[in-house]
């Protein structure tokens, strides 16, 4: 109570003091961005609601947007937000992982970058991900994903960030999350700015940050033991794979395992 | 249990829209029993850039269930649950809503 009383004495009503008219916010790190796309998306002409309350998806933004615009045309922008507050009202009323369609996709990006890899926030990253049996899992992937946004939007998952080390806080690696339903299983994924080459060097301490990341995915977010071992039918480990390798199908793809 | 917000009157987008950004998360004084956001995140933070542990962000989850201005209708772009019933047989043991699912 007294500290309420303080709060009050100075004016600051955040959410906990008053939740219909507190007058701070929590701002995020970044604003994001969440898309979605589903078979029931696909040729949907859009919008039917005026423009302002429903922005039009920006493909062709940038040189990597018009590469991906066949990518993104049926992926629809659901909602930009930048604050703690305004990411519970959209988690509270959106539909979870486990309620989706078989063939959807959320994606959390940050604002500007589309989740594509022809994107140049994207182009030289890769992602960690992890592939679920549905069976299984339908009761803790929506879990799961919400720890995974947390992550994403708190801004943890990047263990260099964590550490406060320097006081010139180098740039973000995580440039999005993606959750994906399948008929058989589910998938989550962390997309990074860059990969490592694994070509020693200079490129050990960028692999060093990776891997940071994908145990912190592994054992911090989706509560595994570090030492556990995932992969079995419909399954994977927690692994990573650059954008280029995964180009590549599979030829030559050079996996982190974590 | 799982009541999307009806408790609370319309009044929250609003406040969202004209509530201020934090810029010294180390100054505010939370309600008795909320926590703050682990400081060691925060550390060399420039304004308005803050990090946020998951049990901090997850105390928002009760509180903030109002639907935001800006969310479009989301049947007009195909985001329905597809399977209502599932929703009333199954839906309740999935602790969604509750904070203390770690």
């Amino acid at each position: 109570q007294e500290v309420d009383m303080q709060a009050q004495a100075e004016n600051i009503r955040t959410v906990f003091n008053d939740p219909t008219n507190f007058n701070v916010k929590h701002p995020l790190y970044s604003p994001w961005t969440l898309w979605f796309d589903s078979p029931a998306t696909k040729g949907r002409n859009l919008p039917q609601t005026p423009m302002t309350s429903f922005p039009q998806t920006p493909v062709a933004q940038t040189p990597g947007g018009v590469a991906a615009q066949g990518w993104m045309e049926d992926i629809k922008r659901v909602i930009t937000f930048d604050s703690v507050e305004e990411f519970w009202g959209l988690y509270n009323n959106i539909v979870p992982p486990s309620q989706l369609p078989q063939k959807a996709n959320y994606y959390l990006f940050k604002e500007g970058i589309i989740p594509a890899w022809e994107d140049d926030a994207n182009k030289n990253g890769g992602k960690w991900s992890i592939q679920l049996p549905r069976d299984k899992n339908r009761s803790v992937v929506d879990k799961m994903w919400l720890y995974t946004m947390l992550a994403a939007i708190g801004e943890t998952f990047d263990p260099l960030l964590t550490s406060g080390e320097g006081s010139d806080s180098p740039q973000s690696l995580i440039t999005g999350v993606i959750v994906s339903t399948r008929p058989q299983f589910y998938r989550i994924s962390i997309w990074t700015r860059t990969a490592p080459t694994l070509a020693g060097g200079d490129d050990d301490k960028l692999r060093e940050r990776i891997e940071g990341i994908g145990r912190h995915f592994k054992t911090q977010v989706l509560g595994y033991p570090e030492s556990q071992r995932l992969a079995g039918a419909l399954a994977t480990e927690v692994e990573f794979l650059s954008h280029k390798d995964s180009e590549k199908k599979g030829k030559q793809a050079k996996k982190i395992v974590v | 249990s799982g009541a999307k917000g009806q408790g609370i009157p319309a009044a929250l987008p609003s406040a969202l829209a004209t509530a201020r950004i934090i810029e010294d998360i180390g100054s505010i004084q939370y309600p008795e029993g909320v926590k703050s956001p682990k400081p060691e995140l925060n550390v060399n933070a420039k304004q308005g850039k803050f990090r946020y542990d998951r049990d901090f962000l997850l105390q928002f989850m009760a509180v903030c269930k109002e639907k935001p201005d800006s969310l479009p209708p989301l049947d007009a772009i195909g985001l329905e649950p597809v399977d209502q019933s599932f929703a009333l047989t199954r839906g309740g043991s999935h602790g969604r809503r509750s904070s203390s699912t770690a």
